[in-house]
């Protein structure tokens, strides 16, 4: 009779595959990846609100919780163990440079280089910007309703920012993404879409609108949402603001078996960091692939389960017929 | 291990005769997508012009594991003159054509390990894998440009294999 199991070896992976979804920084709600449940989802379709960020590499795990022992006894001896502090840290490099990428990347808030209004005077962060125009209903996450002379101002290919007007609010700004935290009021009407998340390629423009070539990260536009064009990014060493995403980090591997890594909370801990890789390992000095270098803190939650305080979970989903 | 290089040649004459239909062979009387395995057919002194060629090289077991898993190396040859309509000139396109149809039936990395001893071939509880291929320069001789890739085939040892 031919055997229906097989003794499976620990797991081959070629890669991992990292998917970030944003903290409700205002609630301090983290989001929940429930391995059971979502765990055989297919790595280009992640369960909503997962973004995918494509390959990373060289992720490192690493604990930092302390644990202590309670002495008892002449001589003493351990009678048993206390967790003291409850830390861990995560490092990896992204293989490409987007907006989330570069967000995630860097310590502190990441901005968009809005297009600057003609003769607008220079700034380090981008000058005054062009003024916006109004997205009517009718909008969806992946196309922008509005007015034929607005549209005819945009065309294939251009980087578009989508959101509300600034108006001196203060706390985090930006949802479902805080893209950064004012402290007192500010006078740029446009604050808000320098720092939204909200960013996309433009695909198509007919009259009715923009088609865009990828879902904006905060779904379908809300009310009185307005867009301008985008040139680029921007962020700086320094600033108070840290970035705080849920992260899930996903092996498969080479029978169909999964590792997963779901980090509740993950804050930024580093300011940004570049690491250069030689395309070709046998000549230091030639080109050289910049990626970004991603360093963050587990920062703990409550298992409603039973109350326990934790960083992370890792899973793993064995494959099809393999001894467990 | 066999039966992992059969699962892996199959694969890859699948998405082959999938991508690029019209690169066939005509071999023993019968027309094939356009790749072999040079140890399954009769000898030739030279490689046929424009299809894949699988030779099996070097073989290693790693015994220390549940299951041993077996890595075999794998080098697809191909060559080409170019086309007799554009008087061979085309040959480097053609060969450029043929780097990515490997690379594109290359993936994804895995494929089900099947035996094909049995009629109708019986599927089997492991995967076939394989690393990213490795291309060795492009050789050119008169009029005929040839290239190569290894790529290391990785499969599990199961019961009875």
């Amino acid at each position: 009779m031919a055997a229906n199991w097989f003794s499976a070896p620990a797991p081959v992976a070629r890669r991992v595959r990292g998917y970030f979804a944003p903290v409700s920084r205002t609630s301090q709600i983290p989001v929940l990846f429930d391995p059971a449940e979502q765990g055989g989802f297919s790595l280009d379709a992640p369960p909503n609100p997962w973004i995918s960020l494509g390959w990373i590499q060289g992720l490192t795990r690493k604990p930092g919780s302390k644990t202590a022992a309670v002495l008892t006894g002449i001589p003493a001896g351990t009678l048993e163990q206390v967790r003291e502090t409850l830390e861990a840290q995560v490092s990896f490099e992204f293989l490409s440079w987007t907006k989330l990428t570069m967000a995630l990347a860097t310590g502190s808030q990441h901005m968009n280089l809005l297009a600057p209004a003609s003769g607008a005077t220079l700034a380090a962060d981008g000058a005054t910007a062009a003024t916006a125009v109004t997205v009517l209903s009718g909008s969806t996450a992946t196309f922008v309703a509005l007015a034929a002379t607005d549209a005819a101002k945009f065309s294939p290919g251009s980087i578009i920012a989508l959101d509300g007007d600034y108006t001196g609010q203060t706390g985090f700004i930006g949802t479902p993404i805080s893209g950064a935290y004012v402290r007192t009021a500010l006078t740029d009407i446009d604050y808000i879409r320098r720092v939204t998340f909200n960013v996309a390629l433009v695909s198509a423009v007919t009259p009715a609108g923009l088609t865009l070539a990828n879902a904006l990260p905060g779904g379908a536009p809300a009310s009185g949402s307005e867009l301008q064009a985008v040139t680029g990014f921007v962020d700086r060493e320094g600033g108070s603001f840290y970035q705080e995403w849920s992260a899930l980090f996903v092996m498969e591997g080479s029978q169909g078996e999964r590792i997963i890594f779901h980090y509740p909370r993950l804050q930024t801990i580093s300011g940004a960091q570049e690491t250069a890789l030689p395309l070709d390992s046998k000549q230091k000095d030639g080109l050289e692939r910049i990626l970004l270098k991603g360093q963050f803190l587990a920062l703990p939650v409550t298992d409603p389960l039973d109350g326990e305080r934790v960083v992370c979970y890792r899973s793993f989903l064995p494959a099809a017929s393999a001894l467990v | 291990m066999q039966n992992a290089k059969d699962s892996f040649y199959i694969a890859l004459r699948t998405r082959l005769a999938t991508l690029n239909p019209e690169r066939t062979i005509l071999l023993r009387g019968t027309t094939r997508p356009g790749i072999l395995v040079e140890e399954a057919e009769a000898s030739f002194s030279q490689i046929p012009n424009d299809v894949f060629v699988l030779r099996w090289s070097g073989v290693g077991v790693d015994l220390n594991l549940g299951s041993a898993m077996v890595a075999a190396q794998c080098e697809i040859l191909y060559q080409t003159c170019g086309t007799q309509s554009y008087g061979g000139l085309d040959r480097g396109r053609s060969l450029s054509k043929m780097d990515e149809e490997l690379t594109s039936i290359l993936q994804p990395f895995y494929t089900a390990k099947l035996n094909y001893t049995a009629t109708p071939p019986t599927a089997m509880l492991t995967k076939v894998f394989w690393d990213e291929p490795g291309f060795t320069p492009v050789v050119t001789q008169r009029d005929r440009l040839s290239h190569s890739a290894n790529v290391m085939v990785y499969s599990y040892q199961e019961q009875g294999e």
